[in-house]
């Protein structure tokens, strides 16, 4: 590398006024210096600041406040840890999370079941696996209150079409009100959810077994691997970080969406499908109580992170 | 040489265009098009807004008689006012409130509104709803309305809303299984209840009663305690009596779980499946409103497969509602022509438009007067109704208390998890935080 002579004698010439003051100088100075990167990250995190963490913050703080939009003669409030006191003894407070452990755990559990097992049979490449692919994919891309309202009506105790088929093969003796009865809403729920939502898995799943080699399988052949020791020593254990991200995911949408709920049962009879999302929506949107309904959302949002943070601790996705 | 000529001719014709196109674009007729342009541009939209009013109206009709009344009512006005223009917009029940909510938080609200009985107190006190007073007072058919029909939207003296129908509560029967098991139409809830049994055949997949259980049915559980004696708003005092409100409630569900006189869907049914199973054969009697009638003409013939009657009295009281929808004006932008819309609802034409495409009734006397309406038979049971109905009651935190409180507990008692008592003390826990 050699230096140029010219600029040598450029830079040790004394600044004039228009140099001393030029911008364009200040910002070449500054982008040699370690500050640089920090004021290229400034209008992101200006960005995420304003539509990421204030609503968090606020929400936050919403939660530690009295906030009841149809009582403006309680005023705003702090009230510190009042309604956090509250949710101790509230009974539909726990109910909701019992029944979201169990809402969430079924779901995901059928989900990433049905599609592993849809994205094994497409990634397989048979004729027609295209066509099977867009009809596989289908049910997620109706929006959630398309599928609700469908599977209502398909469940309909006395126009459902599932119904009429259990009849007519003799598994019911009659026409049954699903929705109707507490020991099978949640059910009938879980399986209207795992049916709009298993696509997401499949979608995911095969996108990891697509980059996964096939000489594994094939030194697993000559070595006498069944598909079963296949499936459990290389495509499972290959696609360990898809599962992670997509189970996190999956869990996520289910905690923080009630719409399902809310069309298919609202969270009855009695508070047998309640969860804590609706339960919050509820709160916030029937009771007018945003400070509450803000309690609830904060302890979902801390049991989200603490799902997330042990989760990914037992999969050990980090350690790869 | 031909070629060489046909270029020249072109070139030439080429040359002449453009020594016209500079001949008509000089500077100056440059600059007196883009004034004239500039001229047009700012007078366009001042005369479009002189001409035309744009106003959104937020409504939660949902079937489809509701939505030809109101496509009915909007042709009529659209006559009537060629300046202003209606954009409606349905807004789902179950999401209305959260919906307006959030357009009244987020300032981004509707010109108008409909509005209510019940969710008045909620939307006054988050400051949803205009004053209409003085336009009322100003309004020359005023007096066509009784005062009572303002009762449910005043607080204070001051009116924030026009009745612009009427949801009047009635039950409807099927006359020709009464006539087939030679019973007289019910008057009591205990000759409802008899009748319930004598028409039950679940052999025929038939049940005596649709009770409303699901989404909905909190305002009809709410009446039938207040039919024991147990309302939950007298004046300023707000409670229920426990012993009577636990009475209603065991009656009610008794219907289900002693009497077995009800579908089995019942805690799960919502007004959908309600009127279907009337409507199918399912149910021989159901609690609703003047507005489903011409859905229920639809499958069934008035007078002859189905009838109309007043509803039933209780032990203490006969509770139907004469509760009324508003329109409401909840933004100050062009609220002169959100008050046109308002009002020509009032109007006899719109009314009985509306009536005939839904069944709906008027909240105008000179409306409700109307031959079409006075002189038909079916109608007459919403017309005593008018004497002896009673508004809805009206509290800040009323409509939450009876979605999240009253209809989940009183589905327990439906499906054997409370007992009626646990079920009224779980309302009554519900009532004391909701107004505490």
């Amino acid at each position: 590398m050699t230096s140029n002579p010219q600029s040598i004698m450029a830079s040790s010439r004394p600044l004039s006024t228009w140099d001393r003051i030029n911008p364009a100088r200040y910002i070449g100075e500054l982008s040699e210096t370690r500050f640089w990167m920090y004021l290229l990250l400034l209008p992101s995190a200006l960005l995420i600041m304003g539509v990421v963490i204030y609503p968090t913050l606020y929400g936050f703080q919403l939660s530690f406040r009295e906030m009841r939009l149809n009582r403006p003669d309680l005023g705003t409030d702090w009230v510190l840890l009042k309604h956090y006191q509250r949710m101790l003894s509230d009974q539909i407070f726990w109910i909701s999370l019992r029944n979201t452990a169990v809402w969430v755990t079924a779901a995901v559990t059928i989900e990433f079941s049905v599609g592993l097992i849809a994205a094994l049979a497409l990634n397989r490449n048979l004729p027609g696996t295209k066509v099977l692919a867009v009809f596989i994919l289908l049910p997620f891309f109706l929006p959630n209150v398309v599928a609700g309202h469908m599977w209502a009506l398909m469940l309909d105790p006395r126009l459902g079409v599932i119904n009429d088929l259990l009849v007519k093969v003799g598994l019911l003796g009659g026409y049954k009100a699903w929705f109707a009865d507490p020991s099978t809403a949640m059910a009938a729920a879980i399986i209207v959810e795992a049916w709009h939502s298993f696509p997401f898995f499949t979608l995911l799943l095969l996108a990891g077994l697509k980059g996964i080699p096939t000489d594994l399988y094939k030194a697993a052949d000559i070595d006498g691997a069944g598909s079963i020791s296949q499936l459990r020593l290389i495509t499972l254990p290959m696609l360990k970080t898809v599962i992670a991200a997509a189970v996190i995911l999956r869990v996520i949408g289910l905690v923080n969406s009630p719409d399902l709920l809310l069309i298919l049962t609202s969270g009855g009879p009695g508070r047998s499908t309640q969860v804590l999302s609706l339960y919050a929506f509820q709160t916030a949107y029937k009771d007018f109580n945003f400070g509450y309904a803000g309690a609830l959302s904060v302890i979902m949002f801390i049991l989200l992170m603490m799902f997330a943070w042990v989760y990914v601790r037992l999969s050990k996705v980090n350690q790869d | 040489m031909v070629e060489f000529e046909k270029v020249t001719r072109i070139g030439r014709v080429k040359y002449w265009e453009d020594e016209a196109m500079n001949k008509n674009f000089n500077r100056r007729s440059v600059l007196k098009i883009g004034a004239g342009l500039m001229a047009a541009t700012a007078l366009t939209p001042s005369l479009a807004f002189g001409q035309t009013a744009n106003i959104n109206y937020w409504h939660t009709f949902t079937s489809q008689s509701e939505f030809a009344g109101l496509e009915e009512v909007m042709k009529l006005f659209k006559a009537a006012h060629p300046d202003i223009v209606v954009t409606q917009e349905n807004i789902p029940n179950p999401d209305f409130m959260a919906k307006i909510t959030a357009a009244v938080l987020a300032d981004s609200r509707p010109n108008v509104t409909m509005v209510s009985s019940e969710r008045f107190a909620d939307l006054l006190a988050m400051g949803a709803l205009t004053d209409m007073t003085e336009r009322l007072a100003n309004w020359d058919k005023r007096s066509d309305f009784d005062d009572s029909r303002f009762d449910s939207i005043t607080k204070d003296g001051k009116i924030y809303g026009l009745p612009a129908f009427s949801f009047v509560d009635w039950m409807y029967y099927r006359k020709d299984w009464f006539e087939e098991a030679g019973i007289a139409p019910p008057t009591t809830y205990a000759e409802m209840r008899d009748a319930a049994i004598a028409i039950t055949d679940p052999s025929k997949g038939r049940y005596g009663f649709g009770l409303r259980g699901g989404p909905g049915g909190q305002n009809y559980i709410n009446n039938v305690m207040e039919a024991f004696g147990s309302p939950v708003q007298q004046g300023d005092q707000i409670g229920l009596d426990r012993d009577k409100a636990i009475e209603g409630i065991a009656w009610f569900s008794g219907l289900l779980t002693q009497d077995k006189v009800v579908p089995p869907s019942a805690p799960n049914d919502g007004f959908r499946q309600v009127i279907e199973g009337f409507q199918t054969g399912q149910t021989g009697m159901i609690w609703h409103h003047t507005g489903s009638f011409q859905d229920i003409a639809s499958k069934l013939e008035p007078g002859v497969e189905f009838g109309t009657l007043a509803m039933p009295a209780g032990p203490a009281a006969r509770v139907a509602r004469l509760a009324y929808a508003y329109n409401s004006i909840t933004k100050d932008e062009n609220a002169d022509a959100s008050w046109e819309w308002i009002k020509f609802w009032g109007e006899p034409d719109a009314a009985i438009a509306f009536l005939d495409k839904t069944g709906y009734f008027p909240a105008s006397n000179s409306a409700s007067a109307d031959p079409r309406i006075a002189d038909n038979p079916l109608y007459k049971p919403a017309a005593e109704t008018l004497v002896f109905g009673r508004p809805q009651p009206s509290f800040p935190g009323l409509a939450g208390w009876l979605e999240s409180v009253v209809l989940p507990a009183f589905q327990r008692a439906l499906i054997g998890e409370a007992t009626p008592e646990q079920a009224v003390d779980e309302m009554i826990d519900g009532l004391n935080q909701a107004i505490g």
